[in-house]
């Protein structure tokens, strides 16, 4: 019977509406509210982890503005796939535990289903952790103090040798069990033309520059290397070639004997979601792949390091 | 004479049956003064109508006093403290004013909400020259009168942007001004032979001054303003205030809730500093001030520049608190109104006896003497309540006009001294804006005067206060 109120009853109460209830009501509400939940206790207690996490926030602020933070006990995911809002882009960053965090202590909303999905405002991530860039160790936690929110703990060493404590409470939002099929991991296209990307920045100022010629951009590539970005108007065409690029193998000997090398895969975006993508790439990424499916969607694949991002640009309707 | 009569008539103003001096010789002079021949760009805002203007003040002030004057002379690294000063007093507000004494110059600033003041005092000896001069009218009652001069921020701070590069480039700067002329000449005197000539023209206005007793506060700290600058990247532009929290064991910066506050959307943040971090760390009361993050802010650029210590001297909220860096050459002086708290409210139960009175009065004096003569004072016991972001840069909130015409000081005769003035009203107002949560602040005045309908507090009483900021003198209330 318990488990049964607590998968029906809406977890995001506000304070407002808890205070005015009655006494007893509120109480309830709350203990709902605790039970689902569920406990988040990470500590990272070198500089060096403190940094990188400081980085992946700023790459996830910079993508999307408000995201889905999946915690799952051997891995933590960012999601964004509010497919209207964001106009159809969604990404899903994917990073280990074992490598960001010291120690990692979670427990998900029962047994059965050991996650956590919370809603955040990517900002008020980064900028809370902006004050960790060089601290001697970092505390997340998650807790309920009027409402639910991530409780984040920075110890800092000051110039005079004491160490100083910053905490700051991000609100979050508790994403009801029954919401989480949406935020699943989405399935990789069969693509038409898989191609590794060129230098990030160049590709970036590039692309910046075209935005102010129209906002229709045209992504082409094909299994010989080569990548073109087109911006076609009444007046002026232009057109980047990057070639020697590289494909990555291909997964099925079949499609790659069925496909000419020299044929292109074409998609039309919106420009602004492209740069958008690349302005979150500070550094170059370890790996990146661009997947074409012909006139239906553009899929980015990097590696920066340890953590993977996916990144989905549909086409221009 | 023929030729003048008709010069005159072009310019516009009223005939004048007599020249005590003749006009060419003045023009001439100003022209050989200006004689350097390399580049050199003026800001000449003047219409030909202010010509005549021009000519008639200095000839009555001819005839009737010598005009006050201020005159003096920088080398380029104090351009730069000079410069910081500015962008410091322009977060506080957009005017500013030059108020030359024999302390030195001083600039002062005050909000539109008078909720904060801002005044940085540099000494004579920070400057390569000074000289400063009071008018003395010989006709009228013999009246000696300050340089009252005004300027708009949006007129001096672009001329003093990109200081490193005018750190770097200007050799020397003077700066001159006298109450008759209109305008303040500030020449940057730069590399390569290049002299830089900006003429700003100022408004007639008595400067404000609050008389703060930084002694008489029971809570003082002195920090290095890196450890607050450090502090302040915790804070978000959107926040609007800070609440400073002390214990005697340790102190806490951290962002304010305020109940209204949409809380789900806004980060808290804290910040915990130790005693050992502070230079001087005396807390008579455990207190949490709120105030508006602003002017912090602008106190931090301007500690920049000086390297020395910030103190901060606070006491109950309510009261307003002082920021001040004390060095050699320089005073600088911000006063901040807090928040004071409710009695309502249950959270801070160590501030509740304390906010309704004052045992020490927080004075208003406008500085209409430069001399020991002071013929006119008003004294006012003014609390002020923090100023949103929202409620101080909109002048066109008519309670805030009545609010800050209420606080601004008349030239009322009290006879006497500083006597004891309790406060004996507090007024809540209900602040009208779009959104729905209330945010409600406290003033308290003495002579409270609002007619804002939402007042209900028995001890009201309505006065009528003109709405213009230059009526200084012609608001009038009852004194309790």
């Amino acid at each position: 019977m318990t488990s049964a109120v607590l998968k029906c009853c809406p977890v995001d109460v506000t304070v407002n509406r808890s205070l005015s209830t009655g006494k007893l009501h509120r109480v309830e509400l709350l203990l709902q509210t605790k039970l689902a939940l569920g406990t988040l206790d990470v500590l990272l207690s070198k500089s060096f982890l403190c940094a990188r996490a400081v980085g992946v926030s700023n790459m996830i602020a910079k993508l999307a503005k408000t995201c889905t933070l999946r915690i799952s006990p051997d891995k933590l995911n960012f999601i964004l796939s509010d497919k209207l809002a964001s106009g159809g882009v969604s990404m899903w960053c994917e990073l280990e535990q074992e490598n960001f965090f010291s120690e990692f202590q979670m427990e998900g909303i029962s047994a059965a289903n050991n996650e956590i999905y919370l809603e955040l405002t990517s900002e008020n991530l980064s900028r809370a952790l902006k004050t960790a860039q060089n601290a001697r160790a970092l505390k997340i936690k998650l807790t309920n103090k009027h409402y639910p929110c991530l409780t984040v703990s920075i110890e800092l060493l000051s110039v005079s040798s004491s160490s100083r404590i910053v905490t700051h409470d991000i609100p979050v939002k508790v994403i009801p069990r029954r919401l989480w099929k949406d935020l699943q991991e989405p399935t990789v296209p069969d693509s038409d033309v898989s191609i590794y990307l060129p230098v990030l920045k160049t590709m970036k100022s590039v692309v910046e520059k075209m935005k102010n010629i129209s906002n229709h951009l045209i992504i082409e590539a094909n299994l010989n290397g080569e990548l073109n970005l087109k911006i076609e108007t009444e007046l002026v065409c232009v057109t980047t070639h990057f070639k020697d690029l590289g494909n990555p193998p291909l997964a099925s000997e079949n499609a790659s004997q069925a496909r000419n090398p020299e044929q292109m895969a074409e998609v039309h975006i919106d420009i602004r979601k492209l740069l958008q993508f690349l302005a979150g790439q500070q550094a170059n990424p370890t790996k990146a792949v661009c997947n074409i499916v012909n006139n239906k969607i553009v899929h980015f694949d990097l590696l920066h390091e340890d953590v993977s991002l996916q990144y989905f640009i549909p086409a221009l309707s | 004479m023929k030729n003048e009569v008709r010069r005159r008539l072009l310019y516009g103003g009223p005939q004048r049956p007599f020249y005590a001096v003749k006009r060419n010789s003045s023009l001439g002079k100003r022209r050989r003064r200006g004689g350097v021949k390399s580049r050199s760009f003026e800001k000449r805002g003047q219409h030909p109508g202010t010509r005549g203007r021009q000519a008639e003040a200095r000839l009555a002030t001819r005839l009737v006093r010598a005009p006050a004057m201020l005159k003096c002379g920088m080398g380029g690294s104090q351009v730069k403290v000079f410069g910081k000063a500015i962008q410091a007093l322009s977060r506080v507000s957009d005017e500013l004013w030059l108020d030359p004494s024999e302390k030195g110059l001083a600039l002062r600033s005050v909000n539109s909400c008078r909720s904060a003041y801002g005044c940085v005092l540099f000494s004579p000896v920070f400057f390569q020259q000074y000289q400063w001069s009071t008018s003395v009218k010989m006709n009228d009652n013999d009246t000696i009168s300050n340089l009252n001069c005004k300027l708009g921020m949006k007129s001096i701070l672009p001329i003093f942007k990109c200081l490193n590069s005018l750190e770097r480039n200007v050799e020397s700067c003077k700066i001159f001004t006298r109450s008759d002329k209109c305008k303040v000449v500030i020449q940057f005197f730069c590399r390569h032979g290049i002299k830089r000539t900006h003429n700003v023209c100022f408004q007639e206005s008595q400067p404000l001054q609050v008389i703060f007793e930084k002694s008489t506060c029971s809570n003082t700290l002195m920090i290095q303003p890196r450890v607050l600058a450090e502090a302040i990247v915790l804070f978000t532009s959107s926040q609007e205030e800070v609440t400073l929290a002390v214990t005697p064991f340790n102190v806490c910066i951290k962002s304010s809730n305020e109940e209204s506050m949409d809380l789900t959307s806004s980060v808290h943040s804290e910040m915990f500093v130790g005693p050992d971090e502070f230079d001087f760390f005396q807390i008579g009361v455990d207190t949490e001030i709120t105030f508006c993050f602003k002017e912090l802010k602008g106190m931090l650029i301007f500690s920049e520049a000086t390297h020395a210590p910030i103190s901060i001297h606070f006491d109950f909220p309510g009261k307003p608190m002082a920021l001040s860096i004390d060095d050699m050459l320089l005073e600088a002086n911000f006063i901040l109104a807090t928040l004071a708290d409710e009695p309502s409210r249950a959270s801070s139960p160590q501030s509740l006896c304390l906010s309704q009175k004052r045992k020490r009065s927080d004075l208003i004096r406008s500085n209409s003497k430069a001399g020991k003569n002071v013929t006119s004072k008003a004294l006012e016991h003014i609390s002020r309540k923090a100023a949103p972001k929202r409620l101080c840069p909109n002048e066109t909130l008519t309670d805030i006009s009545a609010l800050e015409n209420c606080g601004s000081p008349p030239l009322k005769r009290v006879s006497g001294d500083v006597g004891e003035v309790p406060a004996s009203s507090v007024r809540r107002a209900e602040e009208v804006l779009a959104s729905p949560c209330l945010r409600k602040f406290s003033c308290m005045f003495f002579g409270a005067v609002s007619s804002d309908q939402h007042f209900s507090h028995p001890f009201d009483s309505l006065a009528t206060a003109s709405d213009s900021e230059e009526d200084v003198n012609y608001g009038s209330f009852s004194t309790f």
